[in-house]
């Protein structure tokens, strides 16, 4: 039986996805459309706590539409339909059970152009997200605001002026608030769409840093164009092509002695 | 228990604590506005179906072509009606739209924030608001006091100054979207600026402006006021430049005034027509010019 | 803020000073088993596999750090230097293991003269320890000092050598002459110490390339 007939067999079909134990996420027979359109083919990706995770490709390959699905970010697209588990944990964020809602304030995200609430001012970016959802305590909020802050290495830059508004920073600082703003809610794992392509190549080295130091807390899974970035930054790097996840692997494995001959000439830039 | 995971727990409980509300918030909230576009919708679908049930009895081939008979015995119909208005709109347009668009373009690519320009917005915004049979009235005293009868010219006039602080605004506002680094673009290929302003800047702010247009095409279709004032109206077809000419609005708004049944029939008929030239502009630009050509875009003669 | 390739350069720095401690303890160990004519090698066999190990580990460290991170400038001159750096290292571990490997191919050799090996090896040994502090304190001016000491090892291997082949006029001055195996093993160690005051040499070149970014040519 070859592979195909595998995944078309009855077997396969009726098999259940069951949370993996040791992994904080875990993305199990992810099939995804744009209307008609295939955008994910049968993807399986298990990620450990803690880590840094890379998803490379080349445009259009999936990676986008693969790091919105782990939020269910995806669903908010126009003819996006998605089957599938993804576990956070031991929850699968698809089960008819869940709510999306609930299930986003564990997941974090920060998108490709820093996009700090217009009208709000730094404080009130970064609180936003606990006071909408009904948290009244000002101590707490200051306490936590502060510590988001400090977390997305942005605190000193800015606090004696939280009362400025968000769009007056610098895009790499802007991309920190909305990081900080992520934080506020203790996110367990942080998602990151291209986190720095808007930014130049000092702020991008900050945010990389930044990354660094979030893992001790938290589990971070980015999306990258620029591959010396997903060498820099990830601990795991997956390489994704016409919607499927070619190879999986610790990062300096990819990029030293990749398994498939398509990542080789994908990250050594013989592409196409 | 460590800090962090405290938090994480204070959060994730005010989060599931409001769930309950939040649900039922986002379904009233979702129901009101639906409930509002119905509201926005009724008067409309209702004002269309009207026309559309007392109008459609009355069309014929010689309600569209023939000028008015006898009203108690309902003969005869619009036709000059119908030729005015498009006349009228006609030549409102030819002197509206280029005055308009080449306006809109001064304050947006030329003028950009001089004082100047910043007077010219101000009297712009002043002369959209302007009660439109005050327009009539100067329209009046500069065009059929001057001829010695009411014309054709002096309504075309009186319309284009309605419509041309409508295509200002608009023209102006649409080219300010497009980004200037497609200007620059065009700078930086060495070619003149009125050429990157006509065929750079503005195609790319085509579709903003043609919808415009339409919009001040559609309001001057049913102004009254200005035209009994300028052209007056009358049951003939076109004569001369110097007579005066029919229009829709004016004809429904005579017909209106008659006790007659067949005057009612004729009205609803008119308004129908007026409603079906507005709509067909609409229709033109969205399916015709605004169309998403499927392959190559149109090409662009320089 | 760290930088990400601080990290591995904090790694790398660790591994080359403890390639340094294990080479200059290999070295100075060979001296002692020499003088003292003992020849238990199985020690010194292993910190020179040791050094050997960590060489490798230097080099995929470094090639990773340039491949990951593209380091410029100072960082980058000093992962290059590493790679030689950690090379001269294991130089030296491998000549201290050849050393004692000498005394045990000779069988005893504790009747012989060792004042030509201990007179070239005191300066050997400080030329060693020098190099060492030289990349600890990134020292610019150490490869000087150590080209002049080396300009002494290199004459006094040439005249140990002369002296070697030259029949002997003064009676009894030169057992060495008299007996193959203190003949042979003495110039065996001789040429083991001249190689290795060279390699102290390069890492003195090394350590004034991470500082100044001149290369020096080799003399």
């Amino acid at each position: 039986m070859t592979s195909e007939e595998y995944l078309s067999s009855q077997d396969y079909q009726l098999a259940k996805t069951v949370a993996k134990p040791g992994y904080k996420v875990s993305v199990q027979r992810l099939n995804s459309w744009f209307f008609e359109k295939k955008a994910l083919k049968e993807i399986n990706l298990d990620v450990k706590e803690n880590t840094v995770t890379a998803l490379i490709g080349p445009s259009g390959c999936g990676k986008t539409t693969l790091i919105r699905s782990l939020n269910r970010m995806n669903e908010m697209t126009l003819g996006a339909r998605v089957e599938g588990s993804v576990f956070l944990d031991d929850v699968d964020i698809y089960d008819r059970t869940v709510d999306p809602v609930i299930i986003k304030r564990r997941i974090g995200m920060v998108f490709q152009k820093p996009n700090p609430f217009p009208t709000m001012s730094i404080y009130d970016n970064v609180a936003a997200g606990l006071r909408l959802n009904g948290i009244r305590d000002k101590r707490l909020i200051n306490e936590i605001v502060e510590e988001s802050l400090k977390g997305a290495a942005l605190w000193d830059e800015v606090k004696d002026e939280l009362g400025k508004p968000g769009i007056s920073l610098s895009g790499g600082q802007q991309q920190r608030l909305c990081i900080a703003r992520a934080l506020a809610m203790q996110p367990e794992v942080l998602l990151m769409d291209e986190p720095t392509s808007a930014l130049d190549p000092i702020a991008s080295a900050k945010i990389e840093e930044l990354m660094h130091d979030l893992k001790r807390d938290l589990t971070i899974i980015i999306v990258t164009h620029n591959m010396q970035q997903a060498a820099r930054v990830s601990d795991f790097t997956a390489f994704m092509y016409l919607g499927e996840l070619i190879e999986y692997g610790p990062t300096t494995r990819i990029f030293e002695n990749p398994d498939k001959e398509l990542t080789e000439r994908y990250i050594s830039g013989k592409f196409g | 228990m460590s800090k962090r995971q405290e938090r994480m727990k204070i959060i994730q409980n005010a989060v599931e604590r409001t769930n309950a509300r939040r649900k039922l918030m986002n379904t009233v909230f979702t129901y009101v506005t639906i409930g509002c576009v119905a509201l926005a919708m009724i008067p409309l679908g209702s004002i269309l179906i009207e026309v559309f049930k007392n109008g459609a009895g009355a069309i014929n081939a010689e309600f569209l072509t023939q000028p008015q008979g006898s009203i108690i015995t309902g003969d005869g119909g619009i036709g000059p009606a119908i030729q005015g208005t498009l006349l009228v709109m006609g030549l409102a347009s030819l002197i509206g739209i280029p005055v308009g668009v080449l306006t809109g373009i001064y304050l947006s690519e030329y003028a950009r924030d001089s004082k100047f320009a910043r007077a010219v917005r101000f009297f712009n915004n002043v002369m959209t608001g302007l009660p439109s049979i005050v327009i009539g009235i100067v329209g009046f005293i500069l065009l059929v006091v001057t001829v010695g009868s009411f014309n054709i010219m002096a309504g075309a006039f009186a319309l284009s100054i309605i419509m041309i602080p409508i295509v200002v605004g608009v023209t102006e506002e649409t080219l300010k979207l497009v980004p200037n680094s497609v200007r620059e673009a065009g700078h930086s290929l060495g070619i003149p600026k009125w050429k990157v302003t006509i065929f750079i800047t503005l195609m790319a702010a085509k579709s903003g402006v043609l919808t415009g247009i339409v919009l001040a095409m559609s309001r001057i279709a049913g102004e009254t006021a200005p035209l009994i004032m300028t052209i007056l109206g009358t049951s003939l077809f076109f004569q001369c430049l110097d007579c005066p000419v029919d229009a829709l609005p004016l004809r429904i708004w005579r017909l209106a005034s008659l006790p007659y049944e067949h005057a009612e029939s004729f009205g609803w008929g008119a308004a129908l027509i007026l409603i079906l030239i507005v709509l067909s502009l609409s229709m033109v630009l969205r399916f015709f010019v605004l169309r998403r050509s499927g392959g190559r875009a149109p090409s662009l003669k320089l | 803020m760290t930088r990400l390739l601080d990290y591995g350069l904090g790694s790398l720095s660790n591994l080359i000073m403890k390639m340094a401690d294990l080479s200059v303890r290999s070295v100075d160990t060979a001296i002692e088993l020499y003088e003292k004519g003992d020849g238990d090698k199985s020690q010194l066999f292993e910190w020179s596999e040791q050094l050997r190990v960590l060489q490798d580990e230097i080099t995929e460290l470094a090639v990773e750090l340039i491949a990951r991170y593209q380091p410029v400038a100072t960082d980058l001159r000093f992962i290059r230097s590493c790679i030689e750096i950690s090379y001269g290292f294991s130089r030296f571990g491998r000549y201290a293991y050849d050393i004692v490997d000498v005394i045990g191919a000779m069988g005893s050799i504790a009747h012989c003269d060792k004042s030509a090996v201990m007179e070239m090896a005191k300066t050997t040994t400080e030329m060693i320890h020098q190099s060492v502090q030289a990349l600890r304190t990134r020292d610019k001016t150490a490869a000087e000092k150590l080209y002049q000491m080396d300009d002494t090892v290199d004459a006094l291997y040439r005249k140990h050598l002369r002296e070697a082949i030259t029949p002997s006029t003064k009676k009894g001055t030169n057992d060495m002459v008299k007996d193959p195996r203190c003949y042979v093993s003495t110039l065996l160690i001789l040429r083991y110490l001249e190689r290795m005051a060279d390699h102290a040499c390069y890492v003195g070149d090394a350590v004034n390339y991470i500082v100044t970014g001149s290369s020096s040519p080799r003399r």
